[in-house]
């Protein structure tokens, strides 16, 4: 999924200042799962910054609304006769959700509520860890199902570095080497033959490096 | 009468935590506006309830919870706690002394905890006076 946190307060009202209707819409799909943009927090957003706004006496009219999914039209859609009624759009969705109701709304100012940080997983309540970066040639199968482009932190493909301690990382010990995670995994699937191979340097053109990228699924295009 | 010649506090509580009509007959003979709200278990209190509590009027907001190892689903006191401080942030964030907004470990056994809790509320407010809300 991908994870984001929310934008402190102070910096979204300096955002939405010169509204008096703002709409905040949520999304109910990956930020909703990661606590910052379904219909809760755009509740709890829009209570705070009532009361914030009190506090400095201006007035502010807050409509809320959550859809299941920012990033897709069809979802979008359903916001369309709120965004109608509002002067901007405070966004909780990802980067990709904002864009797509820049896309689909373009005469209404739409406004990030969330700071999008990482594609990861949650790997119990409240703790969610980066695991990929989306390089565009997914090279798991060789290293054990564990990415060493996100979870290493040199982003070394033929590690480990030297500095790995008791299976901590030298960069900084609250993260897990991703290297020894590699070695104990590959060794546990009897593939640790996988540690001889010397990995070339990685491609990046598929990466983001290559400019924005597209999917085509020419046989969905009409 | 100004708002704080009769203060507004709004109180959220888990039903272990205290004797409800006990408090109800106490609060009757003070002057104060207490809104309670029980719930099933402290732990189902979170940001939004609390932050509509303020919106609402209330000038305090005090969270009644079990002491920590006495809460029936284990770590709901703790849970509860986590939720209230969290809060707090968002109080401070948005110009609202974080003092407004307080957990409270109470024992259901301690018939005098609330009668306690609300005069050191009531104190408290003294200095913060009261909260500006929508009209
Ligand atoms: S808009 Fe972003 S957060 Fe929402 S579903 Fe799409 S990718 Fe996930
Ligand atoms: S190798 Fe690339 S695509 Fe695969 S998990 Fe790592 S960053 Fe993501």
């Amino acid at each position: 999924m991908i994870v984001g946190e929310q934008k402190p307060v102070r910096e979204i009202i300096d955002t939405i200042i010169r509204y008096k209707k703002l709409l905040i819409l949520g999304c109910g799909t990956c930020v909703k799962t990661c606590f910052v943009g379904g219909e809760d927090e755009v509740a709890a957003l829009a209570s705070a910054l009532r009361l914030a706004l009190k506090q400095e006496d201006r007035k502010i009219e807050i409509e809320e609304q959550t859809v299941e999914r920012q990033c897709e039209n069809e979802f979008i859609q359903e916001a369309a006769n709120a965004v109608a009624r509002n002067e901007a759009v405070l966004s909780l969705a990802c980067g990709a959700g904002v864009q797509a109701l820049a896309k689909r709304f373009g005469d209404t100012p739409v406004l990030p509520g969330v700071n999008t940080t990482f594609i990861g997983i949650q790997q119990k309540p409240g703790l969610f860890t980066e695991e990929c970066q989306g390089c565009g040639n997914c090279v798991l199968a060789v290293f054990g199902g564990i990415c060493p482009i996100t979870r290493c932190s040199k982003k070394l493909l033929n590690g480990p570095c030297g500095g790995s301690q008791k299976g901590r990382c030298e960069i900084n010990p609250e993260t897990e080497c991703a290297w020894q995670l590699i070695i104990d995994r590959l060794t546990l699937l009897g593939q640790h033959k996988n540690l001889r191979a010397y990995i070339p340097p990685k491609n990046w053109q598929p990466s983001i490096s290559g400019g924005p990228r597209k999917y085509i699924r020419e046989d969905h295009i009409i | 009468m100004t708002k704080l010649d009769k203060p507004n506090v709004t109180l959220f509580h888990c039903i272990n935590s205290i004797d409800e009509k006990l408090t109800k007959s106490y609060i009757h003979k003070r002057n104060i506006n207490v809104k309670l709200i029980s719930l099933p278990c402290s732990s189902l209190v979170k940001d939004v309830y609390l932050l509509r509590a303020f919106e609402a009027g209330a000038d305090a907001v005090a969270v009644l919870v079990c002491p920590e190892n006495q809460c029936r689903h284990l770590q709901g006191s703790i849970r509860a706690r986590k939720r209230v401080e969290r809060t707090k942030k968002i109080l401070e964030e948005i110009g609202l002394d974080q003092e407004r907004l307080s957990v409270i470990n109470v024992s259901i056994t301690d018939q005098l905890a609330v009668s306690k809790i609300l005069q050191e509320i009531v104190a408290g407010l003294s200095d913060l006076g009261p909260i500006r809300v929508a009209a």
